[in-house]
């Protein structure tokens, strides 16, 4: 159930793990093997067509042995009697269910959220639609600066519109960033034109039949359009009615083979919960690489295969303004949210030799545990290679990595690439030097 | 029952932990303070009661009581195996 990231993955591993089985995926949408993660780059012009985001074709799916259904429904599902009522086709037995019905933006729980123009980037063809409305769109309004809302932001102003950023916290992405990290973002929007309103709730849309403006508690905001990019919650729904079990983030409670608390059930996506492999608090709503992964393993472990999922590190990145940010685990404002003890280094580096054409700055924290000195995360801003950077410091945290070994870490120097210090180094080197004050 | 209680705390604790933070690192960070969006008895007792309760606990004890609260961290998941150790070599 489910043809995003998750659902298509578990599809095409079930009938990699068992290639006579018969695999049926449900959809409520018209398309699957896109990337919806790609849809804000279109509307800022950078991809030049939402064609370029398809994977795969229908065809491609048909030839191997996959059965999409489109447009259809589930209502509900049994799992005693291992059946679902699909709307127009009736009962549909099952031998194993994969679960993967993704997420829904929160509510913003205000008046005026029936509106039209309000934009929940989501699907590839309202994304089609929403493209040619943004042609006429002078002022938009984008709720929050979550991770989409730092997409949608820098797309929109791509596009020329001019954009407004309402966000309830005192800085960008401050659920997950630090605002040091964020800083030289927020001030290349500010170079971008984009107006930002942080400390500021949204109270209301108004308009007749389509949104006019937002009423914010710092005042009313004109506007032609309302992204909003509030956080993702799993969408469990149909899971809970059937008795499955969820946990404290609402997602669906699994293992590590992604089995759910019913026989014969797995999910994976958006929808589960997993246990961050620094202190186990269960986490929802990660990436699509992640959603991916889990159903490459609900799909292998329901086909009668065997394979398991870990723990997650949760490394993060992605373009915001002029910068890339990123990072693993851990920033120093969760950290200090969960009363979780640390050390930190910081060091400002850049990315290639100095005197190399599109040098840039690179920020780089790290936080490790005060005994051991093992990493437990990072927070970083630059211009390249961050992604990179987030990626290695996850594996980092997960495999105990301390700020010694990054101390006396070897690095690529390579003029146009990597400059003579890295910044990951010289912060573990400026820990150490701060415990030794 | 349990599940839904331990939704609501989650939910609430991690926002008014979350807000108490990011008041900190404004603090530090901005050189600013930043004012509560919300006010009234509720988000007081959130903020007045839990947040420090929570943050003079012992880091064992608030472990204990997250890994008590139902989830996927309860579930089997694989321990990482142990990192290699070469004698002689740190």
């Amino acid at each position: 159930m489910g043809g995003g990231a998750a659902g298509i993955g578990a599809a095409g591993a079930a009938r990699q793990a068992d290639p006579g089985a018969a695999v049926t995926v449900f959809t409520e949408y018209e398309d699957v093997a896109y990337s919806p993660c790609g849809i804000p780059y279109v509307h800022g012009k950078e991809i030049p067509s939402f064609e370029a985001l398809f994977l795969q074709t229908k065809e491609a799916y048909v030839k191997a042995g996959i059965d999409v259904c489109y447009e259809t429904r589930v209502s509900s599902v049994d799992t005693t009697r291992r059946e679902v009522q699909v709307e127009g086709r009736g009962t549909v037995p099952y031998d194993r269910l994969i679960l993967a019905t993704g997420f829904d933006y929160a509510d913003p729980g205000v008046p005026g959220g029936d509106l039209g123009g309000l934009y929940y980037v989501k699907n590839i063809r309202r994304a089609m639609e929403w493209d040619r409305v943004l042609d006429s769109v002078k002022t938009a309004v984008v709720v929050e600066a979550s991770p989409l809302g730092l997409e949608m932001i820098t797309a929109l102003a791509h596009r020329g519109i001019t954009v407004h950023v309402v966000d309830p916290h005192p800085w960008a992405l401050a659920e997950l960033a630090d605002p040091d990290i964020m800083r030289p973002v927020e001030e290349s929007w500010a170079e971008m034109g984009i107006t930002t309103h942080f400390g500021t709730r949204v109270e209301a849309f108004l308009g007749e039949g389509t949104v006019r403006a937002v009423r914010t508690t710092a005042g009313e905001i004109e506007c032609d359009l309302a992204v909003i990019c509030t956080h993702k919650q799993p969408n469990a729904r149909l899971a809970a009615a059937a008795g499955l079990a969820l946990g404290s983030t609402g997602g669906l409670v699994v293992d590590e083979r992604m089995a759910t608390s019913a026989a014969g059930v797995f999910a994976a996506g958006d929808c589960t919960e997993l246990p961050h492999g620094v202190n186990r608090v269960p986490i929802a709503c990660l990436t699509g690489s992640h959603a991916y992964a889990q159903g490459k393993v609900a799909g292998t472990n329901a086909a009668g295969g065997s394979r398991v999922y870990q723990p997650v590190y949760v490394p993060w990145g992605m373009v915001a303004g002029t910068w890339m940010v990123g990072g693993a685990s851990f920033g120093e404002t969760l950290a200090t949210a969960l009363g979780i003890p640390f050390v930190m280094g910081v060091a400002d580096g850049i990315s290639r030799a100095r005197y190399y054409p599109g040098v840039r700055k690179v920020r780089v924290k790290l936080l490790a545990e005060p005994a051991g000195h093992r990493l437990i995360g990072a927070q970083m801003v630059g211009g390249e290679g961050i992604k990179e950077r987030a990626d290695f410091l996850g594996v980092a945290v997960r495999t105990g990595i301390t700020l010694e070994d990054l101390a006396t870490m070897e690095n690529v120097y390579s003029p146009p690439i990597g400059a003579l210090n890295e910044p990951i180094s010289v912060a573990a080197q400026n820990a150490l030097a701060s415990l030794r004050r | 029952m349990r599940a839904r209680f331990s939704r609501w705390l989650r939910v609430n604790s991690e926002h008014y932990l979350l807000e108490s933070a990011q008041a900190e690192m404004a603090k530090r960070y901005l050189g600013r303070s930043v004012p509560a969006t919300e006010r009234g008895l509720v988000p007081g007792l959130w903020r007045h009661l839990f947040v420090p309760m929570y943050h003079r606990l012992p880091q064992r004890l608030r472990q204990s009581a997250i890994e008590a609260m139902p989830g996927s961290h309860r579930r089997h998941w694989s321990e990482p195996p142990p990192r290699p150790h070469i004698p002689g070599i740190q």
